[in-house]
């Protein structure tokens, strides 16, 4: 029998798209391609929707 | 004195925190547990009393004594990047790690066992509604006749996940979902269902205390609208004064939850009443921060950068 809460699954809204930006060890953060921490571009983190409260719900309990 | 934060590589709300401690002046190491223990790697001695231990990470080393403060964020599972991953390996690391930081005297934000507890949604509805908060009526049932006595009594509910969406298997996204009238209840039996009644908003709230500092932010509702999260609503986040009976609720539910970090979430009726809807002990800011500007992080990097209990 399929859970009742299972009949209302969605698409992933977010889906698994390669962030623009690496981590850094050197500096513990994560870098755009042109060496600025990705923190700098605001719009471009609102964008990519990595900080949102569903980024990360698939492996993660806490949004 | 250093702050250790556990959480993923590409956590870039993580960031916007390392950054404030930067600023501030404060070491940290951040790692995660993932990449122990090929990547990372911890030793602990226990002689004659004595216990010392000491975690390495890119080059950095930090001893438990040197530990001001442990962030756990949103860290990956003991071992999952190792090459062989195991659920015994997973177990294996997770026992070394958590018991060597278990035993330092780092205040946590926040401790896995407050955390563990404040997942649990059947308390945090218990503790909300001592706490003062307005709470939906509820029910959490595996059977599918008192599921269906509860749409009928609240006419409107809605439907939503104890514990988030299933792990494994395809990625999928479980929003908060209305009922429709005439369901059928069956599939209750198959897995303990949550229902709530329905609460008609005028606005999502998400309220983040941090230490006891909160930051409230408010987003418009679409008419009709039930989970926010999910689907474009047209709102933006924009920051809101926190009503005093709503602070003392908060402060009353994260001194008994013991909780240093907690994100609320509320639906604001027509009556300007907040009700609880969830507390999520680690739960998302950046987006709230980056759109309203509310220094959450700051508030955290400070909380942080506290000394230990008894350090100099």
């Amino acid at each position: 029998m399929r859970p009742f809460v299972l009949n209302y699954a969605q698409q992933n809204a977010v889906p698994d798209v390669p962030v623009p930006y690496d981590y850094s060890s050197a500096l513990q953060l994560n870098l755009l391609p042109d060496g600025r921490p990705a923190i700098s571009d605001r719009v471009l983190l609102l964008a990519v929707g990595t900080t949102t409260s569903t980024a990360g719900s698939q492996t993660h309990f806490d949004d | 004195m250093t702050v250790l934060i556990l959480t993923c590589h590409q956590d870039v709300t993580t960031d916007l925190v390392v950054a404030g401690l930067h600023e501030r002046g404060v070491p940290l190491v951040r790692l995660d547990p993932a990449d122990l223990p090929h990547d990372a790697g911890l030793s602990a001695e226990y002689v004659r009393g004595d216990f010392h231990c000491h975690l390495s990470v890119d080059g950095r080393v930090v001893s438990s004594e040197a530990l001001r403060s442990i962030w756990v964020r949103r860290p990956g599972e003991p071992a999952a990047h190792a090459g062989e991953p195991s659920r015994w390996l997973t177990a294996e690391t997770g026992q070394a790690l958590h018991g060597v930081l278990y035993s330092t005297t780092a205040r946590w934000m926040n401790h896995p066992r407050q955390a563990e507890q404040a997942r649990l949604k059947p308390w945090q509805l218990r503790f909300a509604h001592q706490s003062g908060f307005a709470v939906p009526p509820t029910v959490v049932t595996t059977f599918p006749r008192v599921a269906e006595q509860f749409a009928a009594q609240y006419g409107t509910v809605v439907v939503k996940s104890l514990s988030g969406p299933p792990r494994d298997g395809p990625a999928i996204a479980l929003p908060t979902a209305l009922v429709e009238p005439g369901t059928d209840f069956g599939g209750v039996a198959a897995c303990p269902t949550l229902l709530q009644r329905y609460v008609p908003k005028r606005a999502d709230i998400r309220l983040t205390s941090v230490g006891g500092r909160m930051f409230a932010a408010r987003k418009a509702a679409a008419p009709g609208q039930v989970d926010g999260r999910y689907g474009d609503t047209g709102g933006v986040w924009e920051p809101v004064d926190v009503p005093d009976r709503i602070a003392r609720a908060v402060r009353e539910y994260t001194d008994l939850a013991g909780l240093a970090f907690a994100a609320f979430d509320f639906a604001e009726d027509a009556e300007n009443v907040w009700w609880f809807l969830e507390c999520n002990q680690g739960g998302q800011f950046g987006f709230v921060e980056l759109e309203t500007g509310q220094p959450i992080a700051g508030a955290v990097a400070d909380w942080l950068a506290r000394p230990a209990p008894g350090a100099p």
